[in-house]
């Protein structure tokens, strides 16, 4: 049959050579956010782990709700969040084998240059995000179940407010924080962001400005590394898991996190405690 | 930037490509069967179809996603977030147009082929071959087509590709993540390469077609 | 070789319109038997009907005293015996070439005599220059003698030919008539042809039968047939007397 054997000589090599690209991985595979892949921290980390012990760790950056779900289904081997509510929910469900609090960067609040809210001569973040709802300006919320998200959500709380009842200049734009600062530069609106995210994308953004940027502890943007449970999904990568999360809490690996700039900026503060 | 652009590109060929070769390998014989059949049975497959043209290919990718998560019935196969994975989930969304496309041509071949090639011998497979071959240029337009919807495809392929770099990104899904980064300089360039290869693609099919006419 | 054909009480009708009314007919081996009649009698009915692209209502036919076989092997291997030639040709996409060798590439007939019978056939038609052409430029003429050089390189043994010559220029005409002589002289090969063409019939036929309103009204040689026919109808037919 003359027709598969050229089905065999046409499709086989393709198929051949993509079948090779997808074997079973020999890195760890790790979710991740994608407000970390925007600071830039991942190509500066991963590779020198990768030179200290010869495990290769490679990333999907996607929303907080994902890069946890990955984990509960076992798609992943390790996950770096930011979301510590979520985070300890994940762990008591027993997705998590064991939770190493890693770094922090601090949560800022941007705006438009002009500043309309007076949110830059505000007293606290609480106070800043009153003044905002006061002036009703234009807001750009994630809306996406990220850390930051939740975290804009406990300083409306900390203000008194309610953002179910918000007008239409609280805006949702259901993405990731690049794509948001983009938008509340399009549209001249307040947004929170965490400080990473912003130093890296500041240049890109001409008409926004940092108005509030002070330590509070409820700025604080916590990150955690937890290796996913063995026990409840035996494929995973377990041992090289738990190492990574090991050397990051080390002093190697927090020192290295607390050299990495952004724009000549120091925006993670290494805070590890190695549990694992 | 310039070493993974190569790399990113590549992706986009085998994966696209491959994808657009197993879906024609499915779609044309199956398709030149149905479009063979005059009446009956083949029309609520014909409905089928119809439905599965309107197929989003995100939902595509989304439901691609599920089966192939360690989470999924084929989750044992570790298939998810790798560029066999993205195949998939592209032979998903490419094979039922290829399909739908090539049913149509074939049943609109003239009744005289089929009478005229029964008349000189030709038994069932021989009959079919000739329809088909009458039918070639509409068949290689369905090619062009699907493969114009794989390469271009952004949705399914993040999903279930998961965008790592070096390893599932392609060249729509980095246009993505430039964009949310801001980095619109390689993003213009990536497109502007995903132009580039359809052009190239379609121009070589075009020159086959034209062949192909009567 | 050859082929005796035998229907018997053959019965046709599409939907309430009953064309062929109980036909009967014998064709012996290597004869050119002609089948007149008007327009709309059923001679094309009755051919699609020996050839298996119609299902008879009822009736027999006998090719070589036999029925045909119901298993698909032998009954693949008949119908590759008999060939046809229909009024408006339909050629292949592709070249007058790959048109008269595609009967021989599903027999498997193999190189280099697929090449050798394929331009044989072209030249007995006088279509060896236009070989390489494509077959949608040929003009009318060209394309039947396309069509005819196609249905005769497999040799069938039964050879029907529908109203072959029809809207075509007499030099088309005088070539195929020829080739259709040559053909059942060189092979004995048995030909049935379909003509509203008396003078056709008188030139090629060895017996004519006249089909009329569905039934076989009368059959003999052919002299007999034009010159002292038995039947009036066939005389009134003769005469040119039919409005068609």
């Amino acid at each position: 049959m003359r027709y598969l054997i050229v089905l065999l000589v046409v499709v086989g090599p393709t198929l051949t050579v993509v079948g090779v690209l997808s074997l079973p991985r020999a890195y760890v595979l790790m979710a991740t956010t994608t407000s970390t892949r925007d600071t830039g921290l991942l190509p500066y980390l991963l590779p020198q782990f990768t030179a200290d012990t010869g495990i290769e760790v490679r990333y999907i950056a996607v929303g907080t709700g994902q890069a946890l779900d990955a984990g509960r289904r076992g798609d992943v081997d390790v996950v770096m969040v930011h979301a510590p509510t979520n985070e300890t929910q994940f762990m008591a469900a027993g997705h998590g084998l064991c939770r190493n609090i890693l770094m922090y960067n601090t949560f800022v609040i941007v705006g438009p240059t002009g500043d309309p809210a007076g949110v830059h001569s505000a007293t606290s973040s609480a106070d800043a995000f009153a003044r905002i709802f006061q002036n009703q300006s234009r807001f750009e919320s994630r809306a996406d179940g990220s850390g930051t998200y939740t975290k804009e959500r406990e300083l409306w709380m900390a203000a008194g407010l309610n953002g179910s009842t918000f007008g239409p200049w609280y805006e949702k734009t259901n993405q990731g924080m690049g794509a948001t600062l983009t938008i509340a530069n399009e549209r001249s609106a307040y947004t929170l962001s965490d400080d990473g995210t912003w130093y890296a994308r500041e240049s890109s953004v001409p008409y926004l400005a940092v108005l509030y940027n002070r330590t509070e502890a409820i700025l604080r943007n916590q990150y955690s590394v937890i290796p996913v449970n063995p026990v409840a999904h035996p494929g995973v990568r377990s041992e090289q898991a738990v190492e990574f999360a090991r050397w990051l809490v080390s002093a190697r690996g927090q020192s290295i996190i607390g050299a990495f700039q952004v724009n000549g900026h120091s925006i993670f503060t290494p805070n590890g405690v190695g549990v694992c | 930037m310039a070493g993974d652009i190569l790399h990113i590109t590549a992706l986009s060929l085998l994966v696209s490509g491959t994808s657009t070769l197993v879906a024609t390998a499915i779609a044309v014989p199956v398709g030149t069967f149905l479009g063979l059949r005059e009446v009956g049975s083949a029309r609520l497959l014909r409905n089928i179809l119809f439905t599965l043209y309107g197929l989003p290919p995100v939902l595509a990718g989304l439901l691609v996603f599920l089966i192939l998560s360690r989470a999924g019935p084929l989750g044992a196969l570790q298939l998810l977030y790798t560029p066999l994975g993205m195949v998939i989930a592209q032979v998903v969304i490419v094979t039922p147009i290829i399909l739908g496309i090539t049913t149509s041509v074939v049943s609109t071949v003239e009744r005289r082929v089929k009478d005229t090639a029964f008349v000189l011998g030709a038994d069932r497979y021989q009959l079919a071959v000739t329809v088909l071959r009458e039918a070639a240029a509409g068949v290689l337009t369905a090619i062009m087509v699907g493969f114009g919807r794989a390469v271009s495809e952004v949705g399914a392929v993040l999903i279930v590709g998961g965008n790592q770099e070096g390893r599932t990104q392609v060249l729509t899904t980095t246009i993505i993540a430039d964009v949310s980064q801001a980095d619109y300089g390689h993003a213009v360039a990536l497109g502007v390469i995903l132009l580039v290869l359809a052009a190239v693609v379609y121009s070589l099919l075009y020159r086959l077609q034209e062949r192909t006419l009567p | 070789m050859t082929m005796s054909l035998e229907v018997t009480g053959i019965t046709k009708s599409f939907g309430d319109r009953q064309v062929l009314q109980g036909i009967d007919i014998r064709v012996e081996p290597g004869e050119l038997f002609a089948i007149v009649g008007p327009s709309g009698a059923g001679k094309t009915t009755l051919l699609r009907c020996v050839n298996f692209l119609l299902q008879p209502g009822a009736g027999a036919i006998r090719y070589d005293e036999t029925v045909a076989p119901p298993e698909p092997a032998p009954l693949i291997a008949l119908r590759r015996r008999i060939g046809m030639v229909a009024q408006n040709p339909f050629l292949f996409r592709g070249t007058a070439e790959y048109n008269v060798s595609f009967g021989l590439c599903v027999r498997d007939v193999a190189e280099p005599e697929l090449s050798r019978r394929t331009s044989e056939a072209l030249r007995a038609v006088g279509m060896s220059s236009l070989a390489r052409s494509r077959a949608s430029r040929l003009s009318a003429g060209e394309a039947q003698r396309v069509a005819f050089a196609r249905a005769i390189v497999v040799r069938p043994d039964l050879l029907l030919l529908d109203e072959f010559t029809a809207n075509l220029d007499p030099t088309n005409v005088n070539i195929l008539e020829a080739a259709v002589r040559e053909y059942n002289r060189q092979t004995g090969a048995t030909i049935v042809l379909v003509t509203h063409n008396m003078f056709q019939a008188k030139r090629l036929a060895h017996r004519v039968a006249l089909l009329l309103d569905g039934r076989i009204v009368e059959v003999g040689p052919v002299k007999e047939f034009f010159e002292s026919p038995q039947d009036p109808r066939t005389l009134a037919f003769v005469r040119g007397e039919f409005a068609y």
